[in-house]
């Protein structure tokens, strides 16, 4: 059985392999393993840490495949964007062009440099391998990060958002990038993305970048084509998302365009939708089981050993309790009466 | 003969006539008899003084006295953008730079603007083809140096001019179609008529509060600005030797520079001089540079009744000996005053 987890330790060198497959461009997961490292460890640390308000912390997940793969995929959240500076982004602004005496009326969009995101959870790092990609483990490796934040809400924000990777050709280069970022950066993307280290949260942005709204019809015709288009990587990420409640069109990433989903948690689903429930051992309930079973993520409703799986089982709706069968319960390590946290998938 | 005046009132239908004959791009001359007729009524009582001085735009037409016909026409405004604000784009500059990454981005920005509010404005230099020739082009623009020269008092201190901007061959411009079209969603020629009706503060309302980063306009509309249209271009070179330049404002549609100029600093407040008619003695004579082989403007002192002409005569110590034939152009006698400007700026000023 498939089973998302806090990271540990010992899942560095298996991040390390899944990292070197990640594409160009798209910053999924950290480079070099010491960096790989850190990030593990601020997640243990993150997940141990007594919080009041979210600020530096970390949470990263892995998908743990029941067989000789081992972790398959992996998904973030990080309690407060922008954490020691500001989180920068294009905010998509609409201006009408309205002249009652020479009856024109038309709206002109322009980008506007902006710090908005700033203190919103950000979710990231969401990777998943080609043969999970259409299973129901993936909605589950996306949805869990969510079920965490419902079951720990004091740990996050009350907005949420998600930059996907925005479209690069096969070089690397953005032509989004190439009509904006490059004449005031004087770099080519993927030097400015390393320069950065794909950060969006450093000074040096706003020292370089417009203080004034760009319009956008004054871009080429690529550029604004490549305005909130996302990578092929990020297609699934994005199916997942836009169905979980997420937004695009409002923002767009500074460096290659692509889309920035956002969200506050109330039109969240998993958030909305989700359970908890108590344990309880699966019983043979002949009626109940008559009932078409139905598909749900269910998480151990604990905030030090977060571990999460994909159950059909009855539909939960109408239940005080969760019958759970014992591989289930082993899976997410909890007992008769512990709480398990459920969402439909 | 060709003498500039101040215009009358029944100047009006020549000067409809000529209208009809510029081209798109001049947006201060549209044929229009009711505008025209208003323009015309205030120039009048500009010359009149009935209207206070910031209100008066003394147009001039020049009158070919052989025949009777207007040759041209020019105009100078007391002070622009008192009534409906009056928009250029300033050129400026915004350095974005990171030590951290050692990145130095100078941007070029365009900056809507109402700082040149108030001004008085040179405009509306329009002379026909068939005049094309000799001196007469100078004669009609650098006319209106020599009246500020006369009536400084009239004008605010800064002075403007707005040349007509780039278009290529067709009418298109290039700044026009990289910007402007984006804001209005209609043609260069369809703005410029509204612009000539009054309405460029309308149109300009539409156009982005904030500054511009030049950098983004398409290159063929960034190499336009500040450029004139090359018909402008003999005009341009005009207004400069008389002391005005280009600082940086540009026009909102087509980009066409405009030149300023401080009214102290002109040439015609420097070098033009009093004369009083009258013959000079043969000592004077000979000590002045070069007798006749530098035409000089010469313009009468009575606001209501201007009159300029070009003449081959020097004034020699404060005295000018023009022709029976000039004194009777300019409506003067022997003994009136004169003002004098040499038409050409002087290689050596202290000759």
């Amino acid at each position: 059985m498939y089973v998302v987890r806090p990271v540990e330790l010992a899942d560095i060198a298996a991040l390390e392999k899944l990292a070197a497959v990640t594409m160009p461009g798209v910053h999924t997961l950290p480079r070099t393993r010491e960096k790989i490292a850190a990030m593990v460890e601020r997640s243990i640390a993150s997940f141990a840490a007594h919080v009041d308000i979210p600020s530096e912390e970390s949470y990263l997940f892995v998908l743990e495949c029941p067989d000789a793969d081992g972790i398959v995929g992996t998904a973030a959240i990080f309690a407060a964007a922008g954490s020691n500076g500001t989180y920068f982004s294009f905010r998509n602004d609409v201006i009408q062009q309205v002249s009652r005496d020479l009856n024109i009326s038309h709206s002109v969009h322009a980008l506007t440099l902006c710090s908005e995101l700033t203190g919103y959870s950000q979710l990231s790092s969401f990777y998943v391998g080609e043969k999970e990609r259409d299973e129901a483990e993936a909605a589950l490796l996306s949805r869990v990060r969510l079920m965490f934040a419902y079951l720990a809400p004091h740990r996050f924000a009350d907005r949420f958002f998600v930059p996907l990777a925005g479209m690069t050709d096969a070089d690397g280069g953005s032509r989004f990038w190439d009509a904006l970022g490059r004449k005031f950066f004087q770099m080519d993307f993927l030097d400015a993305e390393r320069t950065i280290g794909g950060a969006r949260n450093r000074t040096l942005i706003v020292e370089l970048m417009p203080h004034y709204p760009v319009y956008v019809p004054l871009l080429p015709g690529d550029a604004q084509a490549a305005m909130g288009q996302i990578h092929p990587s990020g297609e699934l990420a994005f199916s997942l998302l836009t169905e979980e409640g997420f937004e695009a069109d409002d923002y767009i990433d500074i460096f290659d365009g692509g889309p920035i989903l956002q969200a506050h948690k109330h039109s969240l689903r998993t958030i909305t939708g989700a359970m908890t429930r108590s344990v309880t051992a699966a019983a043979n309930e002949p009626d109940r089981n008559r009932e078409a079973p139905v598909r749900y993520a269910v998480a151990a409703a604990f905030e030090q050993n977060f571990r999460a799986v994909v159950v059909e089982c009855a539909p939960l709706e109408g239940q005080q309790t969760a019958a759970l069968p014992p591989e289930v319960l082993a899976a997410l390590q909890v007992a008769e009466g512990d709480n398990v946290v459920c969402v439909r998938i | 003969m060709l003498v500039v005046r101040a215009i009358k009132a029944d100047d009006l239908d020549a000067l409809y006539y000529m209208a009809t004959q510029v081209g798109s791009g001049m947006t201060t001359l549209k044929p229009d008899m009711k505008m025209m007729g208003d323009r015309v009524a205030i120039a009048v009582a500009s010359f009149a003084e009935t209207i206070p001085p910031e209100k008066r735009d003394y147009m001039f037409v020049m009158e070919d006295t052989a025949t009777g016909r207007i040759a041209g026409v020019c105009a100078i405004k007391g002070a622009v953008g008192l009534t409906e604000p009056f928009y250029n784009y300033r050129i400026g500059t915004l350095v974005h730079s990171s030590r951290e990454l050692d990145v130095f981005t100078r941007m070029e920005t365009l900056y809507l603007s109402n700082d040149l509010t108030g001004s008085t404005e040179l405009c509306s230099l329009f002379l026909h083809p068939d005049y094309r020739s000799g001196n007469n082009g100078k004669l009609l623009s650098k006319s209106r140096f020599l009246f500020i020269a006369q009536f400084p008092h009239l004008f605010t201190e800064k002075l403007i001019a707005e040349m007509r901007g780039y278009q290529e061959e067709g009418g298109r411009s290039p700044f026009y179609e990289g910007l402007g079209r984006h804001f209005f969603k209609m043609d260069f020629d369809s703005v410029d008529d509204l612009t000539a009706v009054g309405k460029k503060s309308f149109i300009a309302e539409l156009m982005p509060r904030q500054p511009l980063y030049v950098a983004y306009l398409p290159q063929d509309a960034q190499d336009v600005i500040g450029k004139v249209h090359n018909s402008t271009a003999p005009a341009r070179r005009l207004l400069e030797q008389e002391g005005m330049y280009f600082e940086g404002y540009v026009d909102i549609f087509d980009a066409g520079p405009v030149l300023q100029a401080r009214v102290s600093e002109l040439r015609a407040m420097r070098e033009s001089g009093l004369a009083q008619i009258g013959p000079t003695t043969d000592w004077d004579a000979a000590c002045a540079p070069e007798a006749g082989s530098e035409p000089v403007l010469v313009s009468n002192t009575v606001i209501k009744d201007f009159r300029m002409i070009l003449s081959q005569a020097v004034p020699v110590d404060g005295a000018i000996n023009l022709p029976e034939a000039e004194q009777k152009a300019l409506h003067c006698h022997t003994g009136d005053s004169v003002r004098t400007l040499s038409l050409n700026v002087r290689k050596n000023p202290n000759v």
